[in-house]
C-alpha cells in the first residue's frame, strides 16, 4: 500500500484501526455461536461480552423473570427496569428466556447446545449436570462444542467436592490479591487499615477475560483438530496469575507479601502523593531519576543522604515513610496539574534513564470520563440504543487493523429475542412458542 | 443415567497427573517477545502457559529490567521471583535489534513466526525498520501485537507510563479504599496484568480469524484504556446520573451483601447476594429482625441505604465474634459464600490448589524445585503446562540460532564480537547461580 510510504506510523495505525471505521471491515468471530447461560454473574457475563465485540453471535439465556445480575446494581439505581451493571455488559447480545428445571425447557436447551460451539455457565458444579445438560451428556450430542464453567473452587478438586458457594469477592480473597491490598494495620487497629478489595469487581472481570481467553484457545485447538472440550475456570487462580512474586518469593526465601499502602516492596519513589487538589502517582526510583526527582523538589543533597544513596536503601519502610513525608512537603504547594507539569519540563531536558520520572494525576471516575483522549479513541463512547437510548459507557479495549471489535447495540428486555431466535435456530413459530410462554418455559 | 458421581468423573476429564500425556492448545504457534517488565512479558507468559514456543529477545548484557525488581532485594540463585513469575516455558536469547544485522536477524526469526509481541514506546520499531509495516512485508501472517501506555496514536502516546500511572489515570485507584483516606495504588501492576489479558485476546482472536482468512494483523492495547473498560458500572452511574462513584471501603453497594470483615483471628469474605443465600446468612447469624424484614427478602429492598447499613452493621458484628474457619463453615451449612482472605502462605500449603495444579511443583533444569502458580482456566483436552521457569540472558542464543536461523557457533561468535548478539552481563539478575558448571540446563 502506498500509504505505507507517505504517512507516519501514527497516522497509519490510527488510519488503519481507529474504532469508528470499523464496521468497514470484517469480524473475528463471526462464524460462532454462544450460548451464555450464566447467573447471577457478571464473569460469565464479561466473558460473552469479549467474544460478543469481537463478532460472535451470542445469545443470553436467562431464566422467564431474568437473571438477576440484571438487579445489581449501585443504590439500587435502575434504567429501564435495567440495573446500570448489566447495561454495561449487555452488548451484542441476544436474550432469550428458558426454564431449565422443566423437561421441555432441557430438551429446548439440548437442540440449542447442537447448533452451538460455545456454551458459557456459571452455576454450582455439577447442577446442570445433575439437570441431565451438563458437558457430559452434551458432548454426546455436540461433540465440537466448547463448555466454559465458571466458579471460584472449580468444577475438581477437595474444595469443589465441598459445595462451597462461589461469589465475586471470594474470587477476591481467595487469590491473594485483598491480603495484599490496603494499608498496614496500626498501632489503633483503624478500620482502614485492613486488607482492601478493588472497587470495580475485579473478581468477575478477570474471571471473565480468562474465560474468553481459555475458551478463544480452545477454539484454536479446534480449528486443527475438530473437537471440543471443557474449560473450568477459577476466578481466584486466575487473579494468582497476577500476584506479583507471591508464592515464588514464600518458595525461594520465605517472604510473604504484606500489604503496604501505597508504598512498594521493590522500588522507590513509586507511590501516591498528595497535591493541593488531589494525587498525583509519582516514580523516580533508578539511580538517575532518583537524583533529576530530587533536582526538581530542589533537594538535591538527598540524593547522600544515607537513608536514600542507593536504591536498595530507598526500599526500607522506614525510607520510604521518611520520603514519602518530603515529597508531600514539596507537593501540597501545588495543584496535580502543577506538579506534572513541573516534572515534564524537568525531564524534557534529560534522556535516558534520568527522565524516567513518572507521574500520572489520580482522577475521579468524572475526571476520567471527561478526558478528550479516551473519547478519541474510542474507549469511551455513545451510542444510540432502540430500547435503552442514548448511553455513555466503556468501549472494547483492542485498536486492530485486520478484525477491529464494536457495539453494535447496549441491551435487550428480557426475552426480547425469543422469537427471532427461537424460529431462526429451532424452527419455533408464534403458535409453538405461545404454548411455551403458556407453561412459563420461555 | 450417569451414575458416576460428578466430582469423580471431573477428575478423571481433567486428570492433572496427566497433564504431560495431553496435547497443546497453542503447540505449533511461535511467538517473538521484544518486551521489558511486565506488560508485554506477561502477554508472551500467558501464550507460553497453553503451549506457544516463546522466544524472548532481551537486549545482550542486562536483558529486561524486570530482572532487577526484587522483593526487598531478594533474589535465589542470581534471579527474582518477580521476574520468573511472568517468565515461563520461554526461550531466552538476547539480540541488539536496534543494529542494522541485529534487525536482520529479527526479521529472519519473524519470517518464521507467527506472533510478535513488543511494548516500546509507540513508534519506536518503525523507526527502527521493524515496525508492523515493514515486517507485515517478510510475513503476511504475522499477528503483531503492540502495548502500550495510552496506544499508539493516543495524544499521550509519548508519555511514559508505569503500571500505577494507568490505575491512577484509569479512575481505578480514586475508587479503591476507604472514604477519607488516600486512593489506594493496588497491590498488584493491575493495569498491566490486565493489559496483558486483554493482549493476548486480542492475539488469539487474530489467530482465529487468520486461519480462515490467511492475514495476519496489528493489534494496538493500552494499560490504561483495559482498565476503563472492566469498571463495571462507575461510567454508566456518571453519564446517566452525575453521581461521582466513590470510595466505599470493604462493602459492595451494587449487590448486598457483600464484602471483607473482620474476624476474631484474620479476615474473611462474606457474598449472600441472591435470596435463598440471604436467607441461609440470616439463619446463621440467627438475624431474625432482618428475616422479619420483608423490604430484606428482595434484593432491590437491600440495596436501600438503609437497609445495607443495617446489614453491613449486622453482618461485621457477627464476624468479628467469630473465627475465620467458622464464618467458612457457616458458609457451607447455611450456603453463603465466605472465604478465607489468603495469603502466599495459605496457598502454598492449599491442597485444593495443589490437587488442581493452580500451585504447582516443579523441578527446574538449572534452578532446582520451584513453585509458581499454574496456568489460569484447566482445560480437558489441551491443558497448560509448567515446564522451566525464567533463565539469564540469553540462555538459550545457541539453541535457538542454530535451530531456526542456521548459525553455527563460528558465526554466533562473530556476531557476539560485534555486539550483534550476546548473553548474559556479570551481574545478578542476568546471570546463571553461583554455582553452574556451564551445562546444567542446556539445551542443543
Amino acid at each position: 500500500m502506498n500509504d505505507d510510504k507517505t504517512m507516519s506510523w501514527f497516522e497509519w495505525a490510527k488510519a488503519h484501526s481507529d474504532p469508528r471505521v470499523a464496521a468497514r471491515s470484517s469480524e473475528a468471530l463471526d462464524d460462532l455461536l454462544v450460548l451464555d447461560v450464566s447467573y447471577a454473574s457478571f464473569g460469565g457475563l464479561t466473558a460473552s461480552s469479549v467474544l460478543a465485540e469481537l463478532g460472535a453471535r451470542v445469545i443470553r439465556i436467562e431464566p422467564p423473570g431474568g437473571d438477576p445480575a440484571r438487579e445489581f446494581s449501585p443504590f439500587g439505581l435502575m434504567h429501564h427496569d435495567t440495573g446500570l451493571a448489566y447495561l454495561a455488559e449487555g452488548r451484542n447480545k441476544h436474550h432469550i428466556t428458558l426454564d431449565l428445571e422443566v423437561d421441555e425447557g432441557r430438551e429446548i436447551f439440548k437442540k440449542l447446545a447442537a447448533h452451538a460451539d460455545v456454551i458459557i455457565e456459571t452455576f454450582e458444579p455439577g447442577f446442570l449436570d445433575t439437570l441431565g445438560i451438563g458437558y457430559r451428556q452434551l458432548r454426546d450430542i455436540n461433540s465440537r462444542l466448547i463448555y466454559a464453567a465458571l466458579h471460584t473452587y472449580g468444577q475438581f478438586g477437595p474444595k469443589a467436592r465441598e459445595g462451597r458457594q462461589a461469589s465475586e469477592i471470594a474470587n477476591q480473597a481467595y487469590s491473594g490479591l485483598i491480603y495484599i491490598n490496603g494499608e498496614p494495620e496500626d498501632a489503633d487497629r483503624s478500620p482502614h487499615a485492613v486488607p482492601t478489595k478493588t472497587g470495580s469487581w475485579y473478581g468477575w472481570y478477570a474471571e471473565g477475560l480468562f474465560a474468553a481467553y481459555g475458551i478463544l484457545a480452545a477454539l484454536l485447538y479446534r480449528q486443527q483438530s475438530g473437537r471440543g472440550q471443557m474449560v473450568d475456570v477459577s476466578g481466584a487462580e486466575c487473579i494468582m496469575k497476577f500476584i506479583d512474586y507471591n508464592l515464588g518469593w514464600y518458595h525461594m526465601g520465605g517472604g510473604v507479601k504484606e500489604r503496604l499502602g501505597n508504598y512498594d516492596p521493590s522500588v522507590f519513589p513509586y507511590t501516591f502523593i498528595q497535591c493541593k487538589d488531589g494525587y498525583t502517582f509519582m516514580a523516580a526510583y533508578n539511580e538517575e531519576a532518583f537524583a533529576t526527582l530530587m533536582e526538581i523538589i530542589g533537594r538535591p543533597e538527598l540524593t547522600q543522604d544515607p537513608r536514600f544513596s542507593t536504591f536498595m536503601k530507598r526500599t526500607s519502610y522506614e525510607s520510604e515513610e521518611a520520603l514519602q513525608r518530603i515529597l508531600e512537603e514539596w507537593s501540597l504547594q501545588y495543584t496535580v496539574d502543577e506538579v506534572i507539569d513541573k516534572v515534564g519540563e524537568a525531564i524534557a531536558e534529560k534522556e535516558g534513564r534520568a527522565a524516567a520520572v513518572v507521574t500520572g494525576k489520580v482522577c475521579r471516575p468524572s475526571q476520567t470520563f471527561e478526558e478528550q483522549n479516551w473519547w478519541d479513541r474510542g474507549v469511551f463512547r455513545k451510542i444510540q440504543d432502540p430500547v435503552y437510548g442514548e448511553l455513555s459507557l466503556q468501549g472494547p479495549v483492542w485498536k486492530m487493523t485486520g478484525t477491529p471489535p464494536r457495539i453494535k447495540w447496549v441491551c435487550r428486555p428480557v426475552g426480547a429475542d425469543n422469537e427471532a431466535v427461537y424460529g431462526r435456530l429451532l424452527g419455533l413459530g408464534p403458535s409453538d412458542l405461545q404454548r411455551l410462554r403458556a407453561q412459563g418455559t420461555i | 443415567m450417569d451414575a458416576e458421581n460428578y466430582f469423580d468423573w471431573t477428575e478423571k476429564l481433567f486428570d492433572p497427573d496427566n497433564v504431560f500425556a495431553k496435547p497443546e492448545a497453542l503447540k505449533g504457534i511461535r511467538v517473538l517477545e521484544l518486551c521489558t517488565r511486565v506488560f508485554g512479558p506477561v502477554t508472551a507468559d500467558l501464550l507460553a502457559d497453553l503451549g506457544a514456543e516463546v522466544i524472548k529477545i532481551e537486549l545482550p548484557g542486562v536483558g529486561d529490567l524486570m530482572r532487577y525488581v526484587a522483593p526487598r532485594g531478594f533474589f535465589y540463585k542470581n534471579i527474582s521471583p518477580a521476574f520468573t513469575h511472568m517468565n515461563h516455558n520461554k526461550y531466552h536469547v538476547a539480540i541488539d535489534i536496534r543494529k542494522p544485522k541485529g534487525a536482520e536477524l529479527l526479521k529472519q526469526l519473524v519470517a518464521r513466526s507467527d506472533v510478535l509481541v513488543e511494548n516500546f514506546r509507540p513508534g519506536t520499531m518503525d523507526r527502527w525498520g521493524v515496525g508492523y509495516r515493514q515486517l507485515k512485508e517478510v510475513n503476511p501472517r504475522l499477528v503483531y501485537q503492540a502495548n502500550s501506555g495510552f496506544g499508539q496514536w493516543s495524544a499521550y502516546r509519548d508519555r511514559p507510563s508505569y503500571d500505577a500511572t494507568s490505575q491512577a489515570m484509569s479512575g481505578f485507584s480514586a475508587t479503591t479504599g476507604f472514604p477519607g483516606r488516600p486512593p489506594l495504588k493496588i497491590g498488584i501492576w493491575i493495569g498491566d496484568y490486565t493489559g496483558a489479558l486483554f493482549a493476548t485476546l486480542g492475539i488469539l482472536a487474530a489467530l482465529y480469524a487468520r486461519n480462515k482468512t490467511g492475514s495476519g494483523q496489528m493489534i494496538d492495547v493500552s494499560q490504561g484504556e483495559s482498565l476503563i473498560r472492566i469498571q463495571d458500572w462507575t461510567w454508566l452511574l456518571w453519564s446517566l446520573f452525575g453521581k461521582e462513584r466513590r470510595r466505599v471501603g470493604n462493602v459492595d453497594v451494587a449487590m448486598v451483601p457483600s464484602g471483607v470483615f473482620r474476624a476474631k483471628d484474620g479476615f474473611v469474605a462474606v457474598s449472600a447476594v441472591d435470596d435463598g443465600s440471604f436467607q441461609g446468612l440470616c439463619d446463621a447469624m440467627e438475624a431474625d429482625e432482618l428475616q422479619d424484614d420483608a423490604e430484606m427478602e428482595s434484593l432491590s429492598g437491600r440495596l436501600k441505604d438503609e437497609n445495607q447499613e443495617k446489614i453491613y452493621a449486622r453482618l461485621s458484628r457477627w464476624v468479628a465474634g467469630c473465627t475465620v474457619r467458622q464464618v467458612e463453615d457457616a458458609g457451607r451449612r447455611h450456603g453463603f459464600s465466605a472465604q478465607r482472605v489468603a495469603s502466599a502462605r495459605d496457598h502454598y500449603d492449599d491442597e485444593h490448589l495443589r490437587f488442581r495444579k493452580a500451585v504447582w511443583e516443579f523441578e527446574d533444569p538449572l534452578y532446582g524445585p520451584v513453585v509458581e502458580y499454574g496456568p489460569g482456566p484447566k482445560f480437558s483436552e489441551t491443558p497448560g503446562r509448567m515446564r522451566w521457569i525464567a533463565k539469564p540472558v540469553g540462555f538459550h542464543n545457541d539453541y535457538v540460532f542454530r535451530n531456526l536461523l542456521g548459525l553455527d557457533s563460528e558465526a554466533v561468535k562473530a556476531l557476539e564480537d560485534e555486539g550483534i548478539v550476546g548473553a548474559w552481563a556479570d551481574r545478578i539478575g542476568a546471570k546463571p547461580p553461583d554455582d553452574w558448571d556451564g551445562q546444567r540446563g542446556r539445551i542443543f
